[in-house]
């Protein structure tokens, strides 16, 4: 398998050695030899107007309409690993032999007109000196592979500024310009044009006279849409060329209280059943207080017994949890149970068919990272042209919004900023940002997450690879500050059980996974479907997970993995891991309101893994009271004890005890060495320390979900040290 | 705002992050990097088990069931297996320290029903599941040695035919179950040599746990195993790290296992290594006899010759194909085997065992001979077929060289008993073993018949269970005896010395100065005391009843009636002796 780093060495020998001369013939000689002319990639070939088309004595024979640009003699060079001789051609003559070599799929070719405004845009750029030949020449080369707008392509690598790129299109199209950086607007103008259609069109009504509208646009309207927006509008218009940053901040702004009450009251309205903004229903309740009084009515009759049996049933749950548990992790040890994507069919993605990816990025008070996170995002090996990048912020967070309008970021970066209202949560901030999202494909990444750069086209291909009903693709997460403490590799440990075999494994017996936070890539449509993330669930992801299942879709693993920051601070890693647990809690009380309709909704193993799966946040409130009763009884020997643990129950426990823990502990030294991290398997084996931390975490988050079941425990990031 | 806000912003130009593709460049067992491994088919793993199970299970229901060919020894570990299920209370401290715990635990469930147990059905059973196990392993070996399945079938006939093979296989001796375990471990490590698949030393580590606490012995093999999982490691360019993790990986589950059952032993004994020092598989009881150097030398080539001849020719091949090939494993394989041809003569030495150079030291001996001629046989290539068949060869030359060797070998426990009902097809009960020891256990199936038809209040026979496991098995039902293990030691003994207080009889071993209760009352083995009377007596025990009001010692005092008391059973109404407590 030829991975692209392999082939980047000849390549850069190649530059190194090849000597390139230039000479003028009339004609491509007697026909292409077919050993050479695909030595260049087609989008290269037309771009440049080059085609090899023979060899003489060791040096390759390239057909070139512009033999002496300087550009396109290093772009010939630098992909063919052999000397190279430019010859003068005619443009037709090289188009034709292009068109021969690489058959031309209509829609992809790039039509007399195009090419002539894009070989506008770049002479204009150029003469004008604003950009760079290197410059132009990696965009040309981005062009070739995309096929996308040229002057979008320098604006996404920061080349040009978008203010210079709106003034070059404005004097290409002989259009006005509009600056829309102070504008107020006036609500009523702006909300004439709906606003599916201005987010989709990125155009908004920005004043209106007598006569007609003026429209302020991110790029002008083909003439299909020009009559959609007047039908819409009832008027004409006439259109305004605008900054998009500008603009996309203008219509989020027109729309904020449209969007900010779908993102809250969508979920809860459309499907109060599946929404946790009720905690506990009154069914639940009555059942609750109905056990509670069986209980204590029992506990007075038979107080021995009572005990024995609650004894016995902790145990039966404590076993059947444990032994879910290692069936999955030791069906995924050694194996690759995650949907397979070669680097070979990565390397071979055409970027010309490439989606629109939309990146979710929830931020709170985390201005120092944004640095990090942009640079981040622009290491994705994903067009930028075709990314959707949604920075979502709260309203009340003015330093984050200050750093990230101070990077003046390239308009792929979407400062969003969520009208504070509560629940202030993450869930509600991804949900404003859909709304907003232009991407066929969405994926959530945290504001320290470092995903792997080939994840987006990993998944998108795994897309390719699944049944239809599978509408997510998760991957893997871990943590790149491992090393840093303890406690972080107890994380890192954790992890690596949980998404190198748990995961998988339930992913490749389709039972309904609980997302993980981040790096879960979406069909967009289907998520808005399904009514996004419940805002008032505090593990919104896990709930998603559920909910997806029961509607019949399913969730599939890739292998690609998203690092991020491990917590280093036991009172924040408390504060994220009890408000994991009690978005567990609040997830399984959802989806129990009736348990017949799960049932029948995911079968009887997805119910069971579903209870199983949310079972070992109860067993984490168990885990001090057996640990506790064990410890006395060591100490103390008292009988009371022996009592509550007659014959096979004693045996269970005592299973549980010896052999239970000791391979789970295991487990965990098994994800570290399936990931590939040696170097944290001996903190694996101190981890009934974590599951102290575990139970804590898991009693704090039971009691806030009476005491406080919509509090979003804020995590702080960036307390990594630095490290990479 | 939050902390980190007040920090310098990173250098986002410096920071590299490092990649899941470059984190994993160096690591030599990365997953998906590794050659594929051997398809799975589990029906032939589970027609390989079921085939020799059934057989063995077969043939040790003969040779246990109508042979008598069967060891007291496992006789009481089936009865402690019993004792966790339907002892009076289920009692799991009857696995005990005398035996490593797992030879009990890991036979325990075949004793939930009672009559399996007690009709010696389990007892083949346990020993044929494991050496089945074996079987399974040693199949899988030769799949991934690429051994053409004809072949493989005739290897694994030849293997399961050698007489020692089947007698271990088919007598519930515990020795299979730890050696199954070691052998798994090391097909473990196989796999993992010729896959690089971590997984594989993960499995190899828990099996080498299990193996640990089903005989002692095993820890010597997990440690060379440990050392050779580095050493390869480190000659395939791992890196310390992954070579640390690995054998942290490796090593993790026995190092557990050993810890918890000294924490156990430290709790229970007040010895944390009172596991090692007393158990008779690492610990001698003084009573060696004494070999010179040329005896143990001699002793050691009769046990490779007659038990395992293969051996004489895979050891040179496995260290030639080890230096002169550079093949690892082959000379890891090598050193594994000679030490465990040296093993028993070193036991010797260092007055490590009881049973000195007995001829079921050559068990292991044989099995990794098995595992290093597979090896070689992958190792060969194309000449795999021919070492396959020199397998073969050897296999079946052995079976009546070493069965011959099994009459007359001096050190043995009951391989000439063995052969002796394989030859003859009679019934061994009383033969003697050369070491002095009586087969059979017709005495104590008919102690157990008569208890089981005249006895049924729970607690109410009290007994030395160490010395009448054998009884307490054949009935079935261990809740009708006051043993060491109802309620531990203490109160037994008080109520050895108060028997009347507490039960209606007292079993009795007639032959074994061992047993306690004997030693107490030592008139009533006689038969002459006049207060405890026989219910019932064997060549080996005695059953007495225990009169009301009696009390140890009291025929002495003169201050009994004995018609004042009562037999129980016997419908005569119980009259307390005044004054008795006196």
């Amino acid at each position: 398998m030829t991975t692209p780093q392999t082939q980047a060495q000849p390549q850069a020998q190649a530059h190194a050695t090849t000597r390139t001369a230039v000479r003028t013939a009339t004609r491509i000689g007697d026909g292409v030899d077919a050993d050479v002319r695909h030595l260049i990639p087609e989008g290269i070939c037309r771009t440049f107007r080059v085609l090899p088309y023979g060899e003489e004595d060791g040096t390759v024979l390239v057909a070139a309409a512009d033999a002496d640009d300087a550009i396109t003699e290093q772009v010939v060079a630098e992909r063919i690993d052999r000397p190279v001789l430019l010859v003068r051609h005619t443009v037709n003559e090289i188009v034709a032999a292009i068109d021969e070599a690489y058959p031309p799929v209509e829609s992809e070719v790039e039509t007399a007109e195009a090419r002539r405004a894009r070989m506008q845009m770049a002479q204009m750029l150029t003469r004008s000196g604003l950009v760079t030949a290197e410059q132009l020449q990696r965009a040309m080369l981005e062009y070739a592979r995309t096929g996308d707008p040229l002057g979008d392509i320098l604006v996404s690598h920061e080349s040009i500024s978008e203010d210079v790129l709106v003034a070059a299109l404005s004097e290409l199209h002989q259009m006005q310009r509009v600056g829309l950086g102070d504008f107020e607007p006036d609500l009523e103008v702006a909300r004439r044009l709906p606003e599916p259609l201005a987010l989709r069109l990125q155009a908004i009504p920005v004043a209106e006279t007598d006569d007609v509208v003026l429209l302020a646009v991110a790029r002008p309207l083909v003439d299909d849409d020009v009559t959609e927006v007047e039908r819409a509008l009832g008027s004409p218009f006439r259109q305004l060329l605008a900054n998009r940053t500008e603009l996309d901040q203008l219509i989020q702004r027109v729309h904020s209280a449209h969007y900010a009450e779908i993102s809250t009251r969508g979920l809860m309205e459309s499907r109060p059943e599946s929404s946790a903004h009720v905690v506990i229903t009154s069914t639940q309740k009555a059942l609750l207080v109905m056990t509670i009084v069986a209980l204590v009515l029992c506990g007075v009759v038979w107080p021995v017994n009572t005990l024995i049996g609650i004894v016995g049933f902790c145990s039966f749950v404590y076993l059947i949890v444990s032994v879910y548990k290692f069936r999955l992790t030791l069906r995924a040890l050694g194996t690759h149970l995650e949907t397979d994507v070669t680097d070979a069919e990565i390397a071979s993605v055409d970027e010309r068919h490439l989606p629109i990816y939309t990146i979710l990025v929830p931020l709170y008070k985390e201005a120092g990272i944004v640095p990090r996170l942009v640079r981040d995002i622009n290491a994705l090996d994903y067009p930028r042209t075709r990314l959707d990048v949604k920075l979502l912020c709260e309203e009340d967070d003015d330093e984050t919004i200050d750093k990230i309008i101070s990077l003046q970021l390239p308009p792929h970066f979407h400062l969003v900023v969520v009208p504070d209202s509560l629940p202030k949560t993450k869930p509600k901030a991804c949900n404003y940002g859909l709304q907003l999202a232009t991407g066929t494909h969405c994926v959530i990444f945290d504001a320290e997450d470092r995903p792997d750069p080939d994840q987006l086209k990993k998944a998108l291909l795994a897309f390719d690879h699944v049944p239809a009903n599978v509408v997510c693709i998760q991957a893997k997460l871990n943590h790149f500050n491992q090393d840093q403490n303890l406690l972080t590799a107890w994380f890192a440990n954790e992890y690596s059980m949980h998404f190198e075999l748990v995961l998988p494994a339930m992913g490749a017996s389709e039972s309904p996974i609980p997302l993980g936070g981040t790096s879960n890539h979406f069909i967009t449509s289907t998520l808005r479907e399904l009514g996004a993330w419940d805002p008032f669930n505090v593990t919104e992801d896990a709930d998603l997970g559920i909910r997806l299942h029961r509607e019949g879709y399913r969730t599939a693993m890739i292998d690609s993995t998203t690092l991020e920051e491990a917590n280093s601070n036991v009172g924040n890693w408390i504060r994220q891991r009890s408000r994991w647990n009690k978005g567990y809690y609040q997830t399984w009380l959802v989806h129990m309101r009736n348990p017949f309709s799960l049932l029948s909704q995911t079968g009887l193993r997805g119910f069971m893994s579903f209870n199983l799966t949310m079972g070992s946040a109860f067993v984490l409130l168990m885990n001090p009271i057996f640990w506790g009763l064990t410890t006395l009884y060591v100490l103390t020997q008292w009988g009371f004890i022996e009592q509550l643990f007659p014959g096979i129950v004693f045996y269970a426990a005592s299973a549980m005890l010896f052999i239970g823990n000791f391979i789970f502990v295991y487990l965990n030294v098994a994800g570290s060495l399936q990931r590939g991290e040696f170097g944290i398997t001996r903190t694996a084996l101190l981890s009934p320390l974590y599951w102290g931390l575990m139970s804590w975490a898991a009693w704090k988050g039971f009691i806030q979900l009476f005491t406080n079941p919509f509090y979003w425990e804020k995590t702080e990031h960036g307390l990594d040290e630095g490290s990479s | 705002m939050t902390a980190q806000l007040d920090q310098p912003e990173p250098d986002v130009a410096t920071v590299h992050v490092v990649t899941t593709r470059e984190r994993l460049a160096g690591v030599v067992q990365s997953v998906g990097r590794r050659p594929e491994d051997i398809e799975r088919r589990w029906w032939e793993s589970a027609l390989v088990f079921g085939l020799f199970l059934v057989a063995y299970t077969w043939f040790g229901y003969w040779l246990v069931v109508d042979m008598h060919v069967v060891g007291f020894e496992t006789l009481d570990r089936f009865n402690r297996a019993l004792m966790i299920w339907h002892n009076d209370p289920p009692k799991l401290s009857s696995v005990g320290f005398d035996y490593p715990p797992l030879t009990i635990l890991l036979i325990s469930p075949l004793t939930i029903v009672p009559a399996l147990a007690s009709s010696l059905i389990a007892v083949p059973l346990a020993s044929s599941v494991f050496a089945a196990f074996t079987m399974v392993i040693f199949n899988t070996m030769m799949r991934r040695a690429q051994v053409l399945a004809p072949l493989r079938v005739i290897v694994l006939v030849a293997f399961g035919l050698n007489p020692l093979i089947a007698l271990y296989a088919a007598s519930g001796a515990r020795h299979f179950m730890w050696l199954a375990f070691v052998v798994a471990a090391l097909g473990a490590l196989f796999a993992w040599y010729v896959t690089a698949d971590i997984r594989f030393v993960m499995i190899a580590g828990l099996a080498f746990a299990i193996a640990a606490l089903s005989g002692y012995s095993s820890l010597l093999w997990f440690v060379v195993s440990a050392v050779m999982v580095g050493a390869i490691l480190a000659r395939l360019g791992a890196d310390g790290t992954e070579i640390e993790g690995t054998t942290v990986g490796f090593a993790a589950p026995t190092v557990y296992v050993i810890a918890l059952w000294s924490a156990f032993n430290l709790i229970l004994v007040l010895k944390p290594f009172n596991w090692i020092t007393a158990s008779s598989d690492s610990a001698s009881s003084g009573g060696l006899e004494s070999f010179s150097a040329v005896e143990l030398l001699e002793y050691t080539g009769r046990l490779v010759l007659y038990g395992a001849p293969i051996a004489i020719v895979v050891l040179p091949a496995l260290v030639f194909a080890g230096i002169a090939r550079r093949n690892s494993l082959a000379l890891w394989l090598a050193v594994i085997l000679f030490l465990s041809i040296i093993v028993p003569a070193l036991s010797v030495a260092l007055k490590l065992t009881d049973s000195p150079m007995v001829l079921r030291n050559a068990l292991p001996i044989l099995l990794f001979s098995m595992i290093g001629a597979i090896w070689l046989a992958r190792s060969a290539g194309d000449g795999a077929t021919l070492v396959s068949a020199l397998l073969v060869a050897g296999l079946i030359i052995s079976i009546p060289w070493t069965f011959q060797a099994m009459k007359t070998y001096k050190y043995q426990g009951l391989e000439s008993t063995f052969a002796a009902a394989v030859s003859t097809r009679q019934s061994q009960e009383g033969a003697t073993t050369p070491d002095g020891s009586t087969v059979g256990y017709v005495s104590e199936q008919a102690m157990a018949t008569w208890i089981k038809d005249n006895v049924t209040l729970n607690s109410s026979i009290l007994t030395d269970n160490a010395q009448t496991s054998a009884v307490i098995l054949l009935t079935g039902d261990p809740a009708l005896f006051f043993d060491r293990v109802d309620k531990s030691d203490g109160p037994w003994l008080t109520a050895a010395k108060d028997p009347a207080a507490h039960v209606d009889y007292m079993l009795l071993s007639t032959g074994s100065s061992e047993d306690l209760l004997s030693n107490l009352y030592q008139d009533a083995v006689d038969g002459s005391n006049a207060f405890l009377t026989e219910a019932y007596r064997t060549d080996r025990y005695v059953l007495v009843s225990v009169p009301s009001g009696f009390r140890r010692g009291a025929d002495s005092l003169g201050d009994q009636d004995p018609a004042a008391v009562s037999i129980p059973g016997q419908g005569i109404t119980t009259t307390p002796v005044e004054g008795a407590d006196r």
